[in-house]
């Protein structure tokens, strides 16, 4: 007898629906699966077979055949245990077939009949409720992230056996029925994490840093080490505005689909801050793999890209950032289609001045010359024309260690961040720009109108400083965002020259 | 370029007669452009190639006025201060000569293209080793002798303990000649080699005019520095200014010391910079120029 049950497959960010259809027929006992499964899929009728027998639900010595439709999808992962052993039993008619129609079924089984989470929960739900599917079985483990999709019913199940006498009777629905414990109403967004009143001194860092975070601009801090730049970089992102619920989802299916949620932490309401280490491969960081999976930078979606010791990457994962930085999406070619991956995120890059880390303090600084340019040398180029601020850290003085100067908490940074990055929205409404950061071209002239002393500073700077036409472009950007901050619509030619401050420094050697 | 190469040996008239009287001298030298006046005075220059924004200052400075009163100032053409003091006495009438550690028609350091271009269209460089001589770590020190031998006097501005501009002066001093030094902090290490020098009597270099006056020459003030002077800057300008030194001084430590928002000090800066007053030499590192 023949059956099928819905379940789906993960292809980048989006999951496909799967059909996973099961035959028991006469002829010599054998159990074969087919459907362009991978190796990990074709473990599943082991453990189906063995979880069966330690429910005493043993298979009767038939032909069983178990076909993943379509045939052109290759499947992946563990999830397809638990839809391959419903459909043989509703094959072998212990569930009636109505039971299972507009269900869709994943999970992973163990030896002993228990269901394990699976990763990809999150957009398997939202594709169900898509297609018109009334109610998802998902591991128990995984319950709470499905229940954040709305208008769907999520049943989370722990065991086989309990799965089927649910089927068996058709009462899923009862089992549903209750309120999800994370209603996507009262999603609350995380604002903890580490505050910025922890920071001594560094008032020019910290300016930088708000400017970068109100104009969503990328952002490299030089300095000696352990002068607070990683410090910095990982209060950025309780600066910038809270996560809004669209936001939340987003991230939390990119998770889902990374296999980084967790039974404790089903939702990701912080927005993220990813600081891979500089040996991390151009795959891993952009995402890779046969069928792709989420790299760093999409993990960092909404939130900060932080790249500590900035020329350590290897020139190819440097290279690899350039494309998605640009178009806040990152593409992957494989043989079977084009995955697109969400990558909008903050890059904050964070270096010494040479590789002792004291130039240009001559006292301390043990480099030659040639040794600064060679570590300067390995950024220079196409990447650093992305990164629109540059500022310098400084370890602070004992008097400002031992408290002295107010500092400013995140929550007072946050407003003003919120405030400005309120001014953008208006001003690009329905222009697909959300930031001052994603300014360019035409766009410059329109939104960035300058005082005529500014016009003339701008002229000053341009030529005496030989500029290029691209570190014109992020001035202007940059006082953009200074002016928003100060409140005002026109530009003035403070704003340029402080935004000068902050470009990008060739450095000159002695 | 080949042509213009010419090779001079020993036995040949234009050998530098201030080079006949030494023991170890080259036997021939390589030339683009053309080798020092004989009757005219001459300054050797030397010091650290990684030196400090106040060491560049002084070798540009002391060359320009060396240059006006028609001294010939010879360095190494290497980073830091040879390179400067070749600049300095660019600005000036006279020309300049370097004796480089590789062939003369090889440019090197390449970061000093423009000098390699601009000393032999006055001036000259000079060199022991035959044309496409790679420079090669030995030659260096070698060269040094020559510097000295060529000069009437040396002048060292930076140099730190073991440095090779010493190896420059050890040569002057067997060849009997008067070795300069600029003082400098007693913190920096980059001074400990100049300060050591004048504690062991060597003359101490409290200006350019001093150095010509101790050779026996006149002096006259030059038209000023070249370089722009504060004339009546407005008074937040000045108040950053003042805080800026000839060492590097980073934003943080100017905002500390203004007592101005981090904004304003940036903006302040800037003007600075485009009036030619502060350089920035480090991210956010500021030194008087």
């Amino acid at each position: 007898m023949f059956s099928s049950v819905c379940s789906a497959a993960i292809l980048g960010m989006e999951a496909v629906p799967v059909q996973v259809e099961a035959d028991v027929s006469d002829g010599l006992p054998m159990f074969s699966m087919v459907g362009y499964v991978n190796s990990q899929v074709k473990e599943t009728q082991d453990r189906v077979r063995t979880a069966f027998h330690n429910k005493k639900m043993g298979l009767p010595a038939k032909r069983i055949t178990v076909n993943l439709a379509p045939g052109d999808v290759r499947k992946e992962g563990t999830g397809y245990d638990l839809p391959v052993a419903l459909a043989i039993l509703t094959a072998l008619g212990r569930i009636p077939k109505r039971h299972l129609e507009g269900v869709m079924v994943v999970g992973e089984l163990g030896l002993d009949g228990k269901i394990k989470g699976v990763w990809g929960v999150l957009p398997i739900v939202h594709k169900a409720r898509g297609a018109g599917c009334h109610t998802c079985i998902v591991p128990k483990d995984n319950e709470a992230e499905g229940q954040l999709i709305e208008g769907i019913r999520v049943v989370g199940v722990d065991d086989l056996q309990r799965v089927v006498d649910l089927l068996a009777k058709g009462c899923l629905a009862q089992e549903g029925g209750r309120q999800s414990r994370l209603s996507f109403e009262h999603l609350e967004t995380d604002l903890g994490g580490p505050d910025l009143s922890d920071i001594r001194g560094q008032e020019g860092a910290v300016r930088a840093t708000l400017i970068a975070a109100a104009g969503m601009h990328d952002l490299l801090y030089i300095g000696s080490p352990g002068s607070g730049k990683s410090m910095l970089a990982q209060r950025i992102p309780g600066i910038l505005p809270p996560l809004t619920r669209e936001e939340c989802l987003e991230i939390t299916e990119i998770y889902s689909i990374a296999g980084l949620l967790t039974k404790e932490q089903p939702v990701i309401s912080r927005r993220p801050f990813r600081s891979p280490h500089h040996t991390i491969s151009p795959q891993a960081l952009a995402g890779g793999g046969r069928t792709p999976r989420p790299g760093e930078i999409t993990l960092a979606h909404r939130g900060v890209l932080f790249m500590d010791e900035f020329p350590e990457f290897s020139r190819r994962s440097l290279e690899i950032l350039r494309q998605p930085l640009e178009e806040r999406y990152i593409h992957i070619s494989r043989v079977q289609g084009i995955y697109t991956f969400p990558a909008d995120c903050m890059l904050v890059a964070a270096m010494n001045p040479c590789a002792c880390g004291y130039y240009p303090d001559l006292d301390r600084c043990r480099c030659t010359p040639a040794q600064v340019r060679r570590y300067l040398s390995k950024i220079s180029g196409p990447l650093l024309d992305r990164l629109d601020l540059c500022v310098e850290t400084r370890e602070p003085t004992y008097e400002q260690i031992t408290g002295g100067s107010s500092p400013v908490s995140s929550a007072q940074i946050r407003e003003r961040v919120m405030e400005v990055q309120k001014i953008q929205q208006e001003r690009y409404a329905g222009k697909g720009i959300r930031s001052n950061s994603q300014l360019d071209g035409k766009d410059l002239e329109e939104y960035c109108p300058m005082t005529r002393e500014a016009r003339r500073w701008m002229e000053r700077i341009y030529t005496g400083q030989r500029l290029s036409p691209r570190s014109y472009h992020r001035i202007l950007k940059v006082s953009r965002t200074i002016a928003d901050l100060e409140g005002e619509e026109l530009i003035t030619d403070v704003h340029i020259r402080e935004a000068f401050g902050y470009r990008i420094v060739e450095q000159k050697y002695l | 370029m080949e042509e213009i190469l010419q090779r001079i040996s020993e036995s040949q008239q234009g050998y530098p007669r201030r080079l006949r009287s030494l023991p170890d001298m080259p036997a021939c030298l390589y030339v683009r452009g053309r080798l020092p006046k004989e009757e005219q005075l001459t300054i050797g220059m030397v010091g650290a190639r990684s030196c400090s924004g106040y060491g560049r200052h002084v070798a540009w400075e002391y060359a320009r006025v060396f240059s006006d009163h028609g001294v010939q100032v010879i360095s190494g053409m290497a980073l830091g201060i040879d390179g400067e003091s070749h600049r300095g006495a660019l600005q000036g009438p006279t020309p300049t000569f370097a004796v480089l550690g590789c062939g003369a028609d090889v440019c090197y350091p390449k970061s000093n293209r423009d000098l390699y271009e601009k000393i032999p269209l006055n001036g000259g460089l000079i060199s022991e080793y035959p044309p496409g001589a790679p420079p090669a770590g030995w030659h260096f020190p070698a060269r040094n002798r020559i510097i000295s031998g060529l000069s009437d006097a040396l002048l060292v501005i930076e140099a730190k303990k073991k440095s090779g501009s010493l190896i420059t002066v050890d040569c002057a001093l067997e060849q009997g000649k008067t070795v300069f030094a600029v003082p400098g902090r007693v913190t920096d290490t980059l001074s400990e080699g100049c300060n050591g020098l004048i504690s062991q009597g060597a003359v101490i270099a409290l200006s350019p005019e001093m150095v010509l006056n101790e050779l026996g020459m006149d002096t006259y003030s030059t038209k000023g520095s070249g370089k722009k002077k504060q004339i009546g800057l407005a008074r937040d300008l000045d108040l950053v200014y003042s805080c800026v030194d000839f060492q590097p001084t980073d934003h943080e430590t100017l905002i500390q010391k203004s007592g101005f928002p981090p904004g304003k000090v940036l903006s302040i800066l800037t003007e600075l910079q485009i009036m030619g007053l502060v350089e920035e030499i480090g991210k956010n590192h500021y030194i008087r120029s």
